[in-house]
């Protein structure tokens, strides 16, 4: 009754906010940055009491339950709602909170919810024993189906389930409840194991994101327990009053928390803290990921706060809808539905959501409309769409837009007739672009579309999982699609964009420790594709992408790494590292001429940019970064090496030399040193070393260029670049089977004599004991075949 | 004579000759106070309705009274919170400027690198220009 009167009032106090000025929330919002939230309240709470739980079954469908004895189904097309399971009521139950399954990769199809509801009987007793309350009954989980029927009924824990949740195949099911016991129980409903048994009661529990680990609150501690009964678990004090909620996203792997001390605090899976809030007005209820990773909400007294992943704040919303007990996000990251404590439920969507591409700007001003804005001209389009729009991507002069049932591609050339396809599943998780393809991920596989709308390939292996792929695991480039493979985290699989079949022996890259972050550059040959590598201890690997066995080498490009990334149009790197602002003009050179890598790298410190900076974009010479608090700050590199890269794809050296001589920049001149040494082009790389004073070097060029036949040149310059096998490999093609002994005896490389010896008896039998006067070793070898001839004339 | 004797037996003879049991002069004050009675009962009659509509009257302005004096409870309360509520609005009002000020910092902060960069270029065409 209290809480009716109360509602009664909210017309009052609605009248009293307008008397300061403000007519509707929206108003207020439509100037904050990036993404905000917009809410819907029904006029009337459709519960008499609190609302204590909300969960999605798909994106269009949530169930409320609350204490009034009701589960409510709402339609959120129409906004309507209906009574779900009569039975609640007639059997005076009070659910607690909902579990509610979603389809794992479309295998649960047929039994598509199972909604699962805790009950607290009300026929409990409670009887005093020295002022503590003992809860006789038994209180029970059920599992009922999309219909209403009860399928399983099974007495859980002694005292209320507080906390119910499906592990993310979807097979077993997680409950935590007041008798301080975490249990987890099989699909059928049978116990399958008693994780933890604590005297304090359990508010809140979640599986890891392999499902192979529990995250559970335990008074001011979190718990992290492996399933397995003998591992240890990972105990920390998380915050200063009771936690209430947690939540464990498996995308990025970060594990948030929300207590009594009206704090939220953000943690990654070894319990090291990422962000703490400041402290609120009213302890925070409620936390929830959104399934991308992305964002997350947090819900207190009147408070419904939008974060970032990092935890800075994108928007603040203060509805009148009292505590918000539970925050359930749908599928497709883009809807909330929070349990209110007035019996509201309430409903909101992200919009705002801000893109910015060169001289594009791009706003999703509501679920269905998009606002481009052309800077330079000041243009303005405004797009609507049929459906609710779920993923928006901007690259490479094309816009790709999913919503629930198709996909649109506009070329930012003409905004008026974009290309439609019918999407299979409505619920794109991630869009990835390259020059000419790009790449939308679904609940059950991948595919790969050129910018026309024709399907070109959709790659696979086995143990691939869809809802963990994120813009670090997967990348794309034109002729190349990489995968983290997600079982084996020191795995990456590698497909050839046009048909989707394995990259070369099919045989996926192997790395020496846990990879986090992949990323493949976007120009030059596909025979030159290389591929970023950041492994767990945020080392920088570059490796060579289509070469194949004990040939592919992985070299380290730097060391604490904190963000990366490609360049979209010439192959330069950009990194954070270890507080330095990193820009490799050049990252091949690490293949070519290890020792002038460095020249080939414009570093500058990175503290204008605040702790923990990370990278957007690198867009031309623009390179975007996010600060820790939000900001973003762009900052632009010298045009110079994108103009280097440019002359020499079009294999203009000269204009390359002319433009080093103009610019007098070592960095440059280092570039291009490499680069031409990498094409073979000889003078061009001799003028390059002269300017930055690499005598060695510009001497062994002399010397190459000496040599009359072309294949001797390029084997010279293939050991030039330490590829000693390459040059081998070159010189024994060409039959110049002399010079490769040679080579190898420089090398010291006594091995290869062995070599020499399977070679032809009549070519091995030449010249071999004048050819290293002066060399001592060369000399004990070659006494080894003394008497063989020498036939000068052949040796070139 | 007649009359005493008659009147001895109790029998009376009124002015229009008719035998009567009772003296005529009690007869006409008999007569007398029915009358006066029934006037009294009348007036007593008249006199219910009206403290009837009277009560019923008092009633109704009871009741309003009552309501009034709810409503001037419930205003009073209404005002006491008012001032309560007040300072839960400033606590949201607060919170939400306080929202927009950081808002506001993280935009100063990236107008500035914005400026910066400009500079920056700014800065180079005029080197570049000079260069040549």
């Amino acid at each position: 009754m209290k809480l009716k009167s109360t509602l009664q009032k909210q017309p009052k106090h609605q009248e009293l906010v307008s008397s300061v000025g403000w007519t509707n929330p929206d108003e207020v919002y439509s100037a904050s940055d990036d993404h905000q939230l917009k809410s819907t309240l029904q006029k009337q709470p459709k519960h008499q009491e609190l609302v204590s739980s909300v969960g999605w079954t798909n994106p269009d469908e949530v169930y409320s339950a609350s204490d009034d004895h009701q589960v409510l189904k709402w339609n959120i097309l129409n906004n309507e709602s209906t009574g779900f399971w009569p039975n609640c009521r007639k059997m005076s139950i009070r659910p607690t909170c909902i579990g509610s399954l979603k389809e794992y990769q479309g295998r649960n199809k047929a039994q598509m919810c199972l909604c699962c509801l805790l009950q607290m009987s009300d026929a409990y007793c409670i009887s005093t024993y020295l002022g503590f309350l003992n809860y006789q009954s038994l209180c029970k989980f059920l599992l009922i189906s999309r219909t209403g029927r009860v399928e399983k009924s099974v007495e859980a824990h002694r005292g209320a389930v507080l906390s119910v949740k499906w592990s993310y195949t979807g097979s077993e099911l997680l409950t935590a409840g007041e008798d301080g016991q975490v249990k987890i129980w099989s699909r059928s409903g049978m116990l399958r194991a008693t994780l933890a048994q604590n005297s304090s009661p359990v508010y809140s529990v979640m599986w890891g994101p392999d499902s192979d680990q529990v995250l559970y609150t335990q008074g001011r501690q979190l718990v992290i327990k492996p399933v397995q009964a003998t591992a240890k678990p990972n105990t920390w004090r998380a915050h200063d009053g009771v936690i209430l909620k947690v939540d464990w996203n498996p995308v990025n792997n970060l594990i948030l928390s929300a207590a009594e001390d009206c704090k939220y605090k953000v943690w990654d899976n070894y319990g090291r803290l990422m962000y703490s809030s400041n402290t609120h007005d009213y302890p925070i209820t409620s936390v929830s990921w959104s399934p991308d990773g992305e964002l997350f909400v947090i819900g207190s007294f009147n408070t419904l706060r939008l974060c970032d992943q990092t935890g800075w704040s994108h928007s603040l919303e203060k509805p009148n809808t009292g505590s918000l007990f539970n925050i359930a996000w749908s599928s497709d990251s883009t809807q909330i539905a929070g349990a209110c404590g007035n019996g509201q439920v309430l409903f909101s969507h992200v919009i705002e959501k801000r893109l910015e591409w060169r001289n594009f700007e791009l706003l999703i001003t509501g679920r269905k409309t998009i606002d481009v804005r052309n800077v330079n001209n000041e243009a303005r389009e405004k797009l609507d769409f049929r459906d609710r729009i779920i993923k928006v991507s901007l690259a490479y002069h094309h816009m790709v837009v999913a919503t629930s049932s198709q996909c649109y591609i506009y070329s930012v050339k003409n905004w008026n007739t974009p290309m439609i396809f019918d999407l299979k599943e409505g619920s794109v998780t991630l869009i990835r672009q390259s020059e000419k393809h790009f790449l939308l991920v679904d609940s059950s596989s991948i595919y790969v579309y050129t910018y026309e709308g024709r399907l070109v390939s959709s790659p696979k292996f086995v143990g691939m999982r869809m809802d963990i792929l994120n813009h670090h695991t997967v990348s794309l480039s034109d002729d190349t699609i990489a995968i983290r493979d997600k079982n084996d985290e020191k795995t990456v699989n590698l497909f050839e964009t046009s048909n989707g079949k394995p990259l070369g022996d099919g045989k996926p890259f192997q790395h020496s420790t846990e990879i986090m972050e992949i990323a493949l550059d976007q120009c030059g040959l596909p025979s030159e594709r290389r591929m970023t590598i950041v492994d767990r201890n945020r080392d920088l690997y570059l490796t060579q992408v289509r070469v194949y066995g004990n040939n592919r080498k992985s070299l380290k490009l730097g060391t604490m790494i904190q963000s990366l990334v490609w360049n979209d149009e010439t192959n330069m790197l950009v990194a954070l590292n270890n507080g330095r602002f990193t820009v490799w003009y050049y990252p091949n050179a690490i293949y070519v001429d290890n020792d002038v890598l460095s020249k080939t790298v414009m570093t500058r410190d990175a503290s204008e940019f605040g702790k923990k900076p990370h990278l957007l974009s690198f867009i031309g010479k623009q390179v975007a970064i996010r600060r820790a608090e939000g900001s973003v700050i762009s900052t632009t590199i010298s045009p110079y090496p994108s103009m280097l890269h440019d002359c020499v794809n079009h294999n203009r050296w000269d204009d390359a030399v002319r433009l080093c001589r103009f610019v007098k920049e070592d960095s440059l001149w280092a570039c291009l040193a490499v680069m031409a040494a990498y094409a073979k082009e000889l003078s061009t790389a001799e003028v390059a070393y002269a300017a930055i004073d690499e005598t060695d070097k510009v001497q062994f060029i002399q010397n190459i260029k000496e040599l009359s036949r072309k294949e001797a040149r390029n084997a010279e310059m293939a050991l030039f670049c330490g590829q000693e096998a390459d040059g081998e490999a070159i010189l024994l093609q060409s039959g110049l089977i002399f010079r490769a002994i040679i080579i190898n005896i420089q090398l010291y490389n006594w091995n290869s004599v062995e070599m020499a010896r399977r070679m032809k008896g009549e070519q091995r039998q030449r010249q071999v004991e004048r050819c290293g006067p002066g060399d001592r070793q060369a000399g004990t070898v070659l006494s080894r075949w003394a008497g063989m001839e020498t036939d000068w004339q052949e040796l070139t | 004579m007649a009359d005493e004797a008659l009147a001895r037996a109790g029998l009376h003879f009124d002015e229009l000759n008719k035998i009567r049991v009772l003296e005529p002069e009690i007869a006409t004050q008999t007569n007398e106070l029915k009358e006066e009675t029934k006037e009294f009962l009348d007036k007593m009659s008249e006199f219910q309705k009206i403290v009837d509509s009277f009560i019923g009257l008092m009633d109704n302005v009871g009741g309003e009274v009552e309501k009034e004096k709810m409503k001037a409870i419930g205003s009073r309360n209404l005002l006491k919170s008012v001032a309560q509520q007040r300072q839960a609005q400033q606590q949201e009002l607060q919170a939400l400027i306080t929202e927009k000020k950081i808002q506001l910092e993280r935009l100063r902060i990236q107008y500035d690198s914005l400026l910066k960069d400009e500079q920056e270029q700014n800065d180079f065409i005029e080197q570049f220009i000079l260069q040549k």
